[in-house]
């Protein structure tokens, strides 16, 4: 049973649950008082020790109706072993007569011929164990683990019956050697199922990841639509993993200054012998960060994915400004509250987006609309590739907005050796960066916050 | 340490039926997580709305064990002062002052500090034994003879600190003060922690306790509970709250009515002698019901319907 039960922590955990050691441990304690006897509290008894949230728990629930189904071969077969039992009923009459005809000898053919389907599940399941079914991972294995089992179960004795008996002269050798080819058929349709089944328990996870891990390091331009809202929940649990990390309230206690007022009035019941002390606390400040996303036709195939991150990144971040350029700066801080994501995006887009981008009259929009409010708490930061149609760049914004701000960052979607050519100012605006860095991918993206956020926070 | 309370669980068929002699209907996942923490000595993690039981269940279960709830009401800014123990200093500068001949006695013919210090070693730290310890929940349930149910209320609303501080208490059932040592729980307290979510709860924490979700009940179970805790209530009158509340579940709003709610909201309907719902009467009542008043704006529009609803649902 223990072997089951580790099999079935193999299958929560590909369901995406962390389940520790530790956890293994206790479930098995829980399982070993609850008993296996009634289903319905052992289903609970999983719940409730394996999850660890609302939604974990409906994932339990799920894998436990998964694994533990036991309807391999039984819809399938109800014609079938009506057949082979009345087929074998008339074959044991001749057969005693002719002894010397050639029988079914090994044991799965036996089982096959009986329509023994409790027997042959359970085979089935022992040469899956015995062939490492549980480490199947990706949709390509599906027949080559089928066909291990296959022979892990004695297909080759089978084979050697069917052609013994088909040989001889014997009309009901013949006729079983038929029954038993049905049958053969009809076995290897019940172990793809239930590879295929096993596949989806256990291969959840890893093909998913397999996608994300691709998804993650292609370049932002290079993705398809259709995969926007895997892309979706791999930005959103990125923006929620660096939101959680660095967004933490740091309470600073009993260190700095002695709060004399307060500590006075709390021991005055102790004759004003300072007993307890009152600490002034300092709260370190969230960081502030404000986000420029350009969104003209030369990145329109980024500025999707950009936005979806700050919009990611609007949801879980308290303190965050956001705008969109291509001439003007547009505030669109309201739009990403009001709408959910993909609605706002394509409103964003549809409204402000394409065009030729002009990054002098941003930055002046910038002076006049945000500068008072850049303090050296702020960190800004600008997505865009400044091709600016060779029109005048307006760096002296740029280099107050340097000075006033705790960072200036600029995430530019191209290679380092285009910013010189064609009419890209980077070179022109990189001075007055605090850093300035290529980023086309998520991972790019991830890293690039995962610093930004860490030196907002320190 | 001794292991088990003196009354025990022996199934979760006998917990179902303790509980609802109790006036208390839990479903069977409850009566299995029970069942477990009971007998695995595990804390349980109580989550859901607010309102569905989650405090009542802990209070039940000590009323059945007939075992002390120790109650722990979790807010920011708790600490161990106010959840384990704190030094009764007020006592203790009283009884440095009352005994200060004795002191003067103690100390006569001693000669020089050093000598001074030794005959006070010699007599203790009278000033930090239990007599001078003001014992707070924690502290209370470890020290319970015959064990207890803990309540922590509301862990989520607690700071990070305090939850790295519980999980001592929860894993080892003991804890450590300085000047008097590890003391350990006489019994191991069955303990109920609640949540409502309001942040997310380390993962340490989570994993040394059994995690129950407690929601919304279902409509048959809500008729239950009814039944149990407003036995005067009409069959008829019954059906038709609990299908209303069912249905008032369904909008969108700011505060969805949970099972303590019907559960008022059912005594008003029997006080105010209602034999069925009427929409006038609903309408005044419902007040009962909403907490917010743009969820009983709300309400509105669907009145009519939802009591029709109710009305063929009772038979009508």
């Amino acid at each position: 049973m223990q072997q089951t039960l580790e099999d079935f922590y193999k299958v929560i955990r590909a369901a995406g649950i962390n389940v520790s050691p530790s956890d293994t441990i206790e479930t098995s304690r829980t399982v070993a008082l609850v008993g296996y006897s009634d289903r319905s509290i052992l289903k609970n008894a999983f719940q409730v020790s394996l999850a660890k949230s609302e939604t974990e728990q409906d994932l339990v629930a799920d894998c436990f109706e998964q694994f533990f189904s036991f309807d391999t071969f039984s819809a399938a077969n109800d014609p079938h072993s009506n057949n082979t039992a009345s087929a074998s009923d008339e074959a044991s009459e001749p057969q005693q007569a002719q002894s010397e005809a050639p029988q079914a000898q090994s044991e799965l053919a036996k089982m096959l011929l009986e329509g023994d389907t409790a027997s042959l599940a359970i085979e089935m399941k022992k040469a899956a164990r015995e062939v490492g079914l549980t480490d199947i991972w990706f949709f390509t294995q599906k027949s080559l683990y089928a066909q291990k089992i296959m022979q892990k179960m004695g297909l080759r004795d089978l084979q050697n019956d069917i052609a013994a008996m088909g040989k001889g002269d014997c009309p009901s050798s013949i006729a079983q050697a038929g029954e038993l080819r049905n049958a053969k058929e009809f076995l290897a349709e019940g172990v793809k199922d239930f590879v295929e089944q096993q596949l989806s328990m256990y291969g959840r996870n890893a093909t998913r990841n397999l996608r994300e891990d691709h998804l993650k390091s292609s370049k932002l331009s290079n993705i398809e639509q259709r995969d926007f809202h895997v892309m979706h929940d791999l930005v959103r649990k990125m923006a929620k993993r660096l939101s959680t990390q660095y967004s933490k309230k740091k309470k600073q206690d009993k260190r700095g200054q002695l709060d004399f007022r307060k500590t006075l009035r709390r021991n005055v019941a102790y004759d004003g012998v300072m007993f307890e002390t009152y600490w002034k606390t300092k709260y370190i400040d969230k960081p502030r960060l404000l986000v420029m996303c350009d969104i003209s036709g030369s990145v329109q195939s980024y500025a999707r994915f950009l936005l979806l991150f700050l919009h990611s990144l609007n949801d879980v971040m308290q303190r965050i400004d956001s705008y969109v350029f291509t001439g003007n700066l547009i505030p669109v801080k309201d739009i990403f509250e009001k709408y959910p994501v993909e609605q706002a995006i394509d409103k964003i887009m549809a409204d402000h987006g394409m065009g030729g981008s002009d990054y002098g009259t941003t930055l002046l929009d910038f002076e006049d609309q945000c500068m008072d409010a850049i303090d050296n708490k702020t960190t800004v930061l600008i997505l865009g590739d400044a091709r600016n149609n060779f029109l005048a760049p307006r760096t002296e914004v740029m280099q107050t907005l340097h000075l006033r701000a705790k960072r200036v960052i600029w995430l530019n979607p191209e290679p380092t050796t285009f910013w010189n050519a064609g009419d890209s100012v980077m070179y022109k605006y990189k001075p007055y960066c605090h850093m300035a860095k290529t980023c086309n991918t998520l991972d790019h993206l991830d890293r690039m916050l995962d610093d930004l956020l860490k030196a907002a926070t320190s | 340490m001794k292991e088990l309370y003196k009354d025990k669980f022996t199934s979760v068929d006998d917990i179902q039926q303790r509980f609802e002699a109790a006036q208390y209907i839990c479903s069977e996942q409850i009566a299995t997580c029970v069942y477990i923490a009971h007998n695995l000595q595990k804390p349980v993690m109580v989550e859901g709305p607010a309102g569905v039981g989650k405090t009542e269940l802990a209070k039940t279960t000590a009323q059945i064990l007939d075992v002390p709830l120790v109650r722990l009401q979790c807010y920011e800014g708790l600490d161990e002062s106010k959840a384990l123990y704190e030094w009764k200093y007020a006592k203790q500068l009283l009884y440095t002052q009352l005994l200060k001949d004795k002191l003067g006695e103690l100390l006569e013919g001693a000669s020089g500090l050093e000598q001074s210090m030794e005959r006070i070693h010699n007599h203790d730290d009278l000033f930090f034994s239990e007599a001078f310890l003001e014992p707070r929940p924690l502290y209370k349930a470890l020290h319970e003879e015959l064990g207890c149910v803990l309540l922590i209320d509301e862990v989520d609303k607690s700071d990070p600190e305090f939850e790295a501080f519980l999980l001592e208490v929860l894993s080892e059932f003991q804890v450590s003060i300085p000047e008097l040592g590890t003391i350990k729980a006489k019994i191991k307290p069955l303990v109920f922690l609640t949540s409502n979510n309001s942040r997310e709860l380390s993962d340490a924490l989570k994993r040394r306790c059994l995690h129950l979700y407690v929601p919304y009940p279902d409509e048959k179970l809500e008729s239950r509970i009814l039944t149990s805790r407003v036995p005067e209530l009409s069959d008829t009158l019954r059906k038709e709250v609990v299908s209303f509340v069912q249905q008032v579940r369904e909008l969108d709003l700011k505060k969805v009515p949970s099972i303590s709610e019907t559960i008022d909201w059912a005594k008003t309907l029997l006080l105010l002698h209602s034999e069925q719902l009427e929409p006038a009467m609903v309408k005044q009542t419902l007040n009962v019901l909403l907490k917010f008043e743009t969820d009983i704006d709300a309400m509105g529009d669907h009145l009519r319907t939802f009591i029709n609803k109710a009305h063929k649902r009772s038979g009508r």
